[in-house]
């Protein structure tokens, strides 16, 4: 996609991170973060959220170097990867061991600026729905009410409804 | 009261389920956590490690190394090697995963034995009821190998007679035979400097207090045995070598066995010539079909695959791995979030197409037109050149999967999706 619109899918991304997972945010740009403080940042605090970012593929030796010290990548928080298409390669052929552990966890975004067409959306608030057997206006007026418990999928839920002004 | 306690179905209960099962499968999770959870199936590769630990017991200043690919449990092994050393009495085991200890792009000769010169001295520190002379000793031998291997600050005396210090001498100065210069500080840079490039520096500046060490270490245990983990990293076999080669010979003439995770290139191509230098190549193969599955399934069950997972879904999974042991977790894991976020009581057919296609797009993403010819030459011919540098790295990213060696493959998941696309 666009620059222009992979910075806004960025930022879209981590507020809806920070409320689904009621964690700070964090975004390391692969270009231009110091790499050898890297490894100390991720660690400072260790359990929020990460998203490690490139918009132009970094090269191989920072690829390699980041494979090495895949070890100083382990923390407590989830570690993200927002990358252009450009880098995947790059990251399959000298960041290999990184990639095992990303396993099949690629996805692409797509140029609408989220993952989520809106027939998936309603797809999934209708399973939502289904499950809790409630509906959209009960979740909005519990969340209104305070009475909404905090747990992941309500989370979504009001996420998806585009209420995460209520989470 | 809660939302969730007035839901039907057992809500909370599934929830549990599915976290209990998700804590069991994390492909990410160190070794040593799983091994002491007990989810680790130990007989998987026949007791590699049995064998492994079993010889640098019998011949000390032996060296094996452990190859295999990327996720197949060459850490696992390495930490059961470790574990049943220790529990013979007499050898001391000393697991080192060297990426946690410094970057290794700046690694070099003498960072293997900095590193470990540095925890055998620790070690021997934390010994109950050592003698005050005997701490001593160490402490003096601990505090040389810590310079070699970080470095030293020292203080340097410039004379003021020197052209270069830049400093005037004043002559009305009343005290003549004050000493003309002033005292600044150098810093030596040492073996274990993540991240800045390492200096070559010559291994014999570490032999002697590694020497005296091992004397004092060798009065409580009968052997030493060191364990390198990470070197796997270094994914060409001539990386692995200019980091390994001098550390290498040292650790034999010093009587220390070694044992170390090695890259897979090392078997093939220029890299065979390396692996002649060791007295054991062991080959992590990746677990085939027929009875090679039902070890798989093995490992399903030992972290309680089975609460989930069907026996044909667990065969699925176990066949769409290809035997990578990080893929099967994965797979495993994936299904389970799949099979929860979608509302099913457990995993489904559907569940594990979905997860088993998104690991194939993830090994296809990246390849070139050529790299999937040769794949799709490889599926159709069964031919496959191993010793061409783009095959190499085909191993080496997982792509193609080594079961013999004369059996390679394309990863089962990569040539579902390769299947569906033209070609």
């Amino acid at each position: 996609m666009p620059l222009q619109d992979s910075e806004k899918a960025l930022n879209n991304l981590r507020t809806d991170l920070s409320s689904l997972l009621q964690k700070p945010t964090r975004v390391f740009n692969l270009q231009d973060h110091p790499f050898e403080q890297l490894g100390e940042s991720l660690h400072q605090p260790g359990d929020d959220v990460v998203i490690l970012a490139a918009t132009v593929d970094p090269g191989s030796a920072l690829w390699s170097s980041l494979d090495l010290i895949r070890s100083a990548l382990e923390r407590k928080g989830p570690i993200i990867f927002w990358l252009s298409a450009d880098c995947v390669p790059s990251l399959s052929e000298h960041a290999p061991n990184i990639r095992s552990f990303i396993g099949g966890g690629i996805f692409a975004a797509g140029p609408d600026g989220g993952m989520m067409t809106e027939e998936d959306r309603q797809s999934r608030l209708q399973q939502l729905a289904e499950h809790y057997q409630l509906t959209n206006d009960e979740i909005v007026s519990r969340a209104l009410s305070g009475t909404l418990p905090s747990e992941p999928h309500f989370i979504e839920w009001l996420v998806l409804l585009g209420r995460g002004d209520l989470v | 009261m809660a939302l969730s306690q007035s839901l039907p179905g057992g809500q909370v209960q599934r929830r549990d389920k599915f976290r209990k099962y998700m804590r069991a499968f994390n492909p990410t999770a160190r070794a040593q956590d799983v091994i002491e959870a007990g989810l680790v199936f130990e007989d998987l590769h026949r007791s590699v490690y049995l064998n492994l630990a079993g010889r640098a017991d019998l011949e000390p200043g032996s060296q094996q190394l452990l190859v295999g690919g990327i996720g197949s449990g060459k850490t696992t092994e390495l930490v059961l090697a470790s574990r049943w050393l220790r529990e013979q009495g007499n050898v001391l085991p000393l697991y080192i995963d060297i990426t946690s200890e410094t970057d290794l792009s700046g690694l070099n000769s003498g960072s293997l034995l900095a590193s470990f010169g540095i925890h055998l001295a620790i070690r021997l520190l934390e010994s109950p009821g050592l003698p005050k002379d005997s701490a001593d000793r160490l402490n003096a031998l601990y505090g040389k190998i810590k310079e070699y291997a970080y470095g030293k600050v020292e203080s340097v005396w410039v004379s003021y007679d020197d052209e270069d210090s830049g400093q005037e001498y004043d002559d009305r100065d009343d005290y003549d035979d004050a000493p003309r210069g002033h005292y600044t500080t150098r810093t030596i840079p040492g073996k274990l400097q993540p991240p800045l490039p390492a200096l070559l520096r010559d291994v014999r500046g570490i032999r002697e207090p590694l020497e005296r060490l091992l004397t004092a270490a060798r009065e409580v245990h009968k052997d030493i045995v060191v364990i390198f983990d990470g070197l796997d990293r270094l994914l060409a076999a001539d990386k692995f070598s200019a980091v390994a080669y001098q550390d290498f010979r040292l650790f034999r003439s010093l009587d220390v066995s070694v044992l170390a995770a090695a890259p897979i290139s090392i078997l093939y191509g220029a890299g065979r010539s390396i692996s002649e230098q060791f007295d054991r190549v062991q080959h992590l193969a990746v677990i085939a079909g027929g009875h090679g599955r039902g070890f798989l399934q093995s490992v399903l069950s030992k972290r309680g695959g089975y609460e989930l997972l069907s026996p044909t879904e667990a065969d699925s999974i176990c066949e769409y791995s290809g035997g990578v042991l990080r893929d099967l977790i994965s797979l495993a894991r994936d299904a389970a979030e799949e099979a929860y976020v979608s509302g099913h009581a457990s995993i489904t057919p559907s569940d594990v197409d979905k997860v088993v296609r998104q690991l194939g797009t993830s090994y296809l993403r990246g390849l070139g037109p050529t790299a999937v010819q040769t794949l799709r030459d490889l599926e159709k011919s069964k031919s496959f050149q191993v010793d061409m540098p783009t095959n190499i790295e085909l191993l080496v990213t997982r792509r193609v999967l080594e079961y013999t060696s004369t059996d390679f493959r394309v990863h089962p998941a990569l040539l579902s999706v390769l299947s569906k696309t033209k070609g």
